[in-house]
C-alpha cells in the first residue's frame, strides 16, 4: 500500500487510541468546547434572526418635505426627478398646497380653514417613500441633502419601524461581537491547555521519535488528527445546542413573533452560523495542538 | 566519523556543560565515553545527536557539520544514526515487531522490505521468538535487547548508546557488549556512553574519559 496513506492510516490510528485512553477527559472537553462555543453562536443567531424579521406595518419610511413658497415648477420637477433617480427612494408623490389644504380641513374641526383657499397659507410639498430594504444612514444622508437644499423650506422624516429596531439589533450585535470574541479566545486558551497537556503526557514519545529522525509532520500528524475530531464533534455539540436554545427562545417569544409578522412560527435559523461555529471548532482544536506539539519540539533543542 | 574540533557548551551563559574537547572516531572504530554523573557525557552525545548545538567549535559527522543542519536536514541525519537509551523507552502499545519496525516506517521502508529487516534484527539480539509479544510481559534485559534491534533495524552507519547497561546485570551487560562489539566488526562506528567501570575494562576499545566538561584522557582500555 502507498507509504503515505500507510503514515496517515498509523496517524489515525494512533489519534483513535489516545482518544479512547483519556475518553472521560475527552468528552467532558467536547461537551465544555461545545457549551463555550454555542454561546457566541447564540447569539449572532439571536442578531441575524432579529435582524432578519421585518414588521409587516410600517416598513417604509417616510419623508415630508415642505418646499418654498415661491418655488418655480421647473425647480419643483428637477428636485422630483432628483429624488427619484435615488435608488432609496421608492416613491415621489406631490402634494399640492390646495389639496393639503382640502385634505387638513376634512380633519375633524378644522372645517373653517377651508375658507382660506384664495389665501392659503400651506407650502406645496413631496412626499418621499423610501425603499422597503432602506439602510438607516443612506436614508439620513438624504434627509441631511434635502435640509441643505435651498428649495425645501423643512421637512419631516418618520423612520421606519424596521429602522428603529435596526439601531437596535446593530446596539445588540456590538454586544454579541465583544462576548464572542472572548468566548472564541477562551475556547482557544482550553484547547491549547488541554493538547499541552496531552502533549506533556507524550513528552518521551515525542522524544523517541525525533530522534529516531520523525519530522514534525510525522510526530504532529497523530496530534492533529485527534485535535480535528476533538474540534468536529464539538462543533457538532454546539450547534446541536444553539439549535436546541433557538427552539427554546422561540417558542417562548411565539406569541410576539406572531404579532412582528403573521407568517413567523419561530426565528429561523442561520445555516451560516452552524457552518462558521462549526469551522471555529475544528480551527481552534487544530491551532491549539499544533501550537502545543511546536512548542514541545522546539523545547527539545 | 565523528569529529569534535574544540567543542565547548555553555548553558543559559554562564554554565559550561563541555569546554575545549578535541577527538575523532574513525568509521567502524568502537569507543566508550566514560567520566560520573554530571561530567558532560550527555551533552557530548545530545551534540551528536542534533539535539543541542555547539556553542563554539565545530561537530562532524560524517563529514557534515551538525550545526548547519535543522528541519527535515537533521531528521534525515538522525534516521542515519542509531540510538540506544539506558531505558530503552519503547511503546507499550505497539508488539516487539512493530517496536523494531518503527525507524523503517519513520524513514519510509516499503512494507515489503520491513518484515524482513525486523527479522534479521530480532535474529541478531536473539528474539525471534518475541515479533508478536507486547514489552510489558519482557524482561528489562529483553527490553533492552528489543531496544537494540530498533537502533540496528535500519543498518546505521553510527550507534550511540547511552548508558545501555545502566539497568542490568552484570551477565546481561556483558550480552549486550558482545553485540556491540559484533555491530562493530560488521563497519557499525559506535560510541558507548558509560559509567561503569568494570564494562568498559573488560573490552579492548578506546576509552575517552570526561571529567567537568574537559576530555582529560583518551587511550585504549586497561586489559588490552
Amino acid at each position: 500500500m502507498n507509504r503515505w496513506i500507510l503514515d496517515h492510516t498509523q496517524a489515525i490510528h494512533d489519534a483513535w487510541k489516545r482518544t479512547s485512553d483519556r475518553l472521560t477527559q475527552f468528552i467532558v472537553l467536547v461537551c465544555l468546547l461545545g457549551i463555550l462555543l454555542a454561546i457566541p453562536g447564540w447569539l449572532a443567531q439571536i442578531w441575524i434572526g432579529m435582524a432578519s424579521l421585518v414588521p409587516e406595518d410600517a416598513v417604509q419610511s417616510e419623508a415630508i418635505v415642505f418646499l418654498k413658497q415661491d418655488l418655480e415648477v421647473e425647480a419643483r420637477i428637477d428636485l422630483e426627478r432628483t429624488l427619484s433617480e435615488m435608488p432609496d427612494t421608492d416613491q415621489i408623490i406631490f402634494v399640492p398646497r390646495s389639496a393639503a389644504l382640502e385634505q387638513l380641513s376634512k380633519q375633524d374641526g378644522l372645517e373653517p380653514i377651508a375658507d382660506l383657499k384664495a389665501n392659503n397659507p400651506l407650502p406645496d410639498a413631496l412626499r418621499v417613500k423610501f425603499s422597503v430594504q432602506g439602510v438607516e444612514a443612506r436614508e439620513n444622508q438624504i434627509i441631511e441633502t434635502l435640509v441643505a437644499d435651498r428649495r425645501v423650506l423643512s421637512l419631516r422624516y418618520y423612520p421606519s419601524t424596521r429602522i428603529q429596531y435596526a439601531s437596535l439589533v446593530e446596539m445588540l450585535g456590538f454586544l454579541g461581537i465583544g462576548l464572542s470574541v472572548l468566548t472564541v479566545i477562551g475556547v482557544l486558551m482550553a484547547v491549547f491547555l488541554v493538547a499541552a497537556a496531552d502533549v506533556v503526557d507524550d513528552r518521551r514519545r515525542i522524544e523517541l521519535y525525533t530522534l529516531l529522525g520523525a519530522s514534525r509532520r510525522f510526530i504532529r500528524r497523530p496530534y492533529l488528527y485527534r485535535a480535528t475530531l476533538l474540534g468536529v464533534l464539538a462543533g457538532l455539540s454546539a450547534c446541536l445546542v444553539i439549535t436546541f436554545l433557538n427552539e427554546v427562545l422561540s417558542s417562548a417569544l411565539a406569541s410576539n413573533l406572531k404579532a412582528l409578522d403573521s407568517r413567523l412560527e419561530n426565528i429561523p435559523m442561520d445555516g451560516r452560523i452552524l457552518i462558521g461555529v462549526a469551522s471555529i471548532a475544528v480551527l481552534a482544536s487544530w491551532v491549539g495542538a499544533e501550537r502545543a506539539v511546536n512548542r514541545r519540539l522546539n523545547a527539545l533543542h | 566519523m565523528i569529529e569534535f574540533e574544540s567543542v565547548a557548551k555553555v548553558y543559559d551563559g554562564q554554565r559550561e556543560a563541555l569546554s575545549d574537547v578535541n577527538f575523532r572516531l574513525a568509521p567502524g572504530e568502537m569507543a566508550f565515553l566514560t567520566g560520573h554523573s554530571g561530567a558532560g557525557k550527555s551533552t557530548l552525545l545530545r551534540l551528536i545527536l542534533g539535539l543541542e548545538t555547539a556553542s563554539s567549535g565545530a561537530v562532524r559527522v560524517a563529514g557534515t557539520d551538525l550545526s548547519t543542519l535543522s528541519g527535515e536536514k537533521l531528521a534525515r541525519y538522525r534516521r542515519r544514526v542509531g540510538v540506544v537509551f539506558q531505558d530503552p523507552n519503547l511503546e507499550e502499545d505497539l508488539s516487539v515487531y512493530d517496536n523494531v519496525a518503527l525507524p523503517l516506517r519513520i524513514s519510509g521502508f516499503s512494507e515489503s522490505e520491513i518484515p524482513k529487516r525486523v527479522k534479521a534484527a530480532l535474529s541478531r539480539v536473539d528474539l525471534s521468538d518475541q515479533a508478536n509479544a507486547s514489552p510489558r510481559v519482557l524482561s528489562g534485559g529483553q527490553q533492552q535487547r528489543v531496544g537494540i534491534a530498533r537502533a540496528i533495524v535500519h543498518r546505521p552507519a553510527l550507534l550511540v548508546a547511552d548508558e545501555p547497561t545502566g539497568n542490568l546485570d552484570p551477565e546481561l551487560s556483558a550480552r549486550v557488549m558482545r553485540m556491540f562489539t559484533q555491530f562493530q566488526q560488521l563497519g557499525v562506528t559506535i560510541l558507548v556512553a558509560t559509567h561503569e567501570r568494570a564494562v568498559v575494562e573488560s573490552l579492548p576499545f578506546r576509552r575517552l574519559v570526561i571529567e567537568q566538561g574537559r576530555l582529560v584522557s583518551d587511550g585504549m582500555g586497561a586489559n588490552r
